[in-house]
């Protein structure tokens, strides 16, 4: 990812927007147990197409906005999504996943590893915090939300930072494809 | 391969996200609530309050939909959740109206012991039904007593409410009783208090009617009244039940047959379809009913 200001400008306006909608709209809408949560998903889609640093700076910048904006204390979202942001990162520099279907898995390693590292955090910093099994029952619930909603964010998300990609990982998947064994004769044989 | 100074500034990176999310997160727990990063968050709330507002609008449609799956799957687990409950509750439901059943039919038999004119020292044991024949017919049934209890061929049977049968088979543990539904059976029977005296008969399919038959013409029977074992003793036979063992009350009387031998019907005291425990009376008893002269 390129670090021009269009980088910073892009970036910023998916937390920005991410994080309204989480908190306009999507945060009351619960399915079984568990709720769409939009930032851990935005925060691995920068990360995937980004890389680690991006992917850090992302999930600190949007802990940072959800914890002004929500009112709640201050750090706990910054460091949990910084850790993912930089976990996400360093999956896709080690690994280079260029699999069509990958947000799924990185969508629902992302959003289980938010909302438990989340819920654990609250439980150690807020004194007199009882936890049920309830808790479990939101990280599974919105672990599943999240590999559903996984497509479609990561391909918003793609779609916006495109044009400040140093490389697109399903770009490079296309270019791995063999070589054309049909077509026009002075084509095969050659990858295009 | 990544070269070291591209490791040194993710890392760096890292180290210095984390820095200032610890950092703040130690500074939030120490100041107070005028401190720097409660005006932070105020402030910032107070200038994102007009797009959370926007975007709470637009998104209600869509967010009125994600709670409409959300009810959806939410109701369809409480539906589920429901149906399981009720079935549990049926089942209470179910054992406690067989417990009620039980010591209604208890109650009525202590009753019925109780009852003047029953007759005393019968020496009863209480048995519970353990089949019955799969017919519409209610002829019979099997207990779980046997001769080990007591029990013998031809012993009166009764249930909650009045006569039910007699023991026709006897093991060591159980014994079959046929009832007086059975086509077969026929009990010496007295029409209370007036005395007219007559043979029960049953309606073979209809275990709610049964027939006194033979009663004299003489003797006017109305409905209503109260029909009880006669206790038919003579010197060379004797009934098998004892006097007093209520049987049914008089439902309707047959005009028709009025000139020579009345017939009435008779409603049994005794629910035979639904009796679940009954006694046998082992010993024949006392008669403490006064002697009315049979004819």
């Amino acid at each position: 990812m390129t670090t021009t200001p269009g980088t910073f400008v892009r970036c910023g306006l998916i937390g920005v927007v991410g994080v309204i909608l989480q908190i306009s709209g999507l945060g009351s809408g619960r399915i079984l147990g568990g709720y769409l949560d939009l930032t851990p998903l935005i925060v691995a889609a920068v990360a995937i197409y980004g890389g680690s640093v991006a992917g850090a700076g992302m999930g600190f910048g949007v802990g940072l906005l959800l914890d002004l904006l929500v009112g709640q204390t201050m750090g706990v979202s910054s460091l949990v999504l910084t850790a993912v942001g930089y976990g996400v990162g360093r999956y896709r520099e080690v690994r280079d996943p260029a699999h069509e279907l990958m947000p799924i898995p990185v969508g629902a390693a992302a959003t289980f590893a938010w909302t438990f590292a989340f819920a654990a955090l609250s439980f150690m910093l807020e004194i007199g915090a009882s936890v049920s099994f309830g808790v479990v029952r939101e990280v599974i619930a919105s672990t599943i939300l999240g590999a559903i909603f996984a497509m479609p964010v990561f391909w918003l998300c793609r779609r916006v930072l495109r044009p400040v990609l140093l490389v697109d990982p399903l770009d490079l998947r296309r270019r791995r494809r063999g070589p054309r064994e049909a077509g026009p004769i002075g084509l095969r044989g050659l990858e295009v | 391969m990544y070269d070291s100074k591209v490791i040194r500034r993710r890392r760096a990176a890292l180290a210095v996200f984390v820095a200032l999310s610890l950092g703040m997160l130690t500074m939030y727990f120490g100041e107070s609530s005028g401190g720097v990063f409660h005006t932070l968050q105020r402030g910032a709330q107070e200038a994102f309050a007009p797009f959370e507002t926007g975007a709470n609008r637009a998104l209600k449609p869509a967010r009125d939909l994600f709670g409409w799956f959300g009810d959806t799957f939410e109701a369809k687990g409480e539906n589920e959740d429901l149906r399981d409950e009720v079935a549990d509750l049926r089942k209470e439901l179910a054992e406690a109206d067989s417990a009620r059943a039980d010591a209604r039919e208890l109650r009525g038999l202590v009753g019925l012991s109780n009852d003047d004119g029953f007759p005393q020292e019968t020496e009863p044991v209480t048995a519970r039904i353990i089949a019955r024949t799969p017919t519409v017919w209610y002829s019979s049934v099997k207990i779980d007593k046997g001769s080990g209890d007591g029990i013998r061929v031809d012993m009166p049977v009764i249930a909650s409410g009045g006569l039910f049968g007699k023991v026709t088979s006897v093991t060591g543990g159980t014994a079959e009783v046929r009832l007086i539904t059975d086509a077969s059976s026929k009990v010496s029977a007295q029409v209370m208090p007036a005395g007219a005296a007559g043979i029960v008969t049953p309606i073979v399919g209809d275990p709610n009617d049964l027939l006194l038959d033979h009663i004299a013409g003489d003797r006017r029977v109305t409905e209503g009244v109260r029909v009880a074992t006669s206790g038919f003793k003579s010197d060379r036979f004797e009934s098998l039940f004892p006097r007093g063992i209520p049987i049914g009350r008089v439902t309707k009387v047959d005009s028709a047959e009025l000139d020579e031998f009345q017939r009435v019907h008779i409603e049994p005291y005794a629910d035979v379809r639904e009796a679940d425990v009954v006694q046998v009376l082992t010993a024949r008893g006392v008669s403490t009913q006064a002697g009315v002269p049979l004819q």
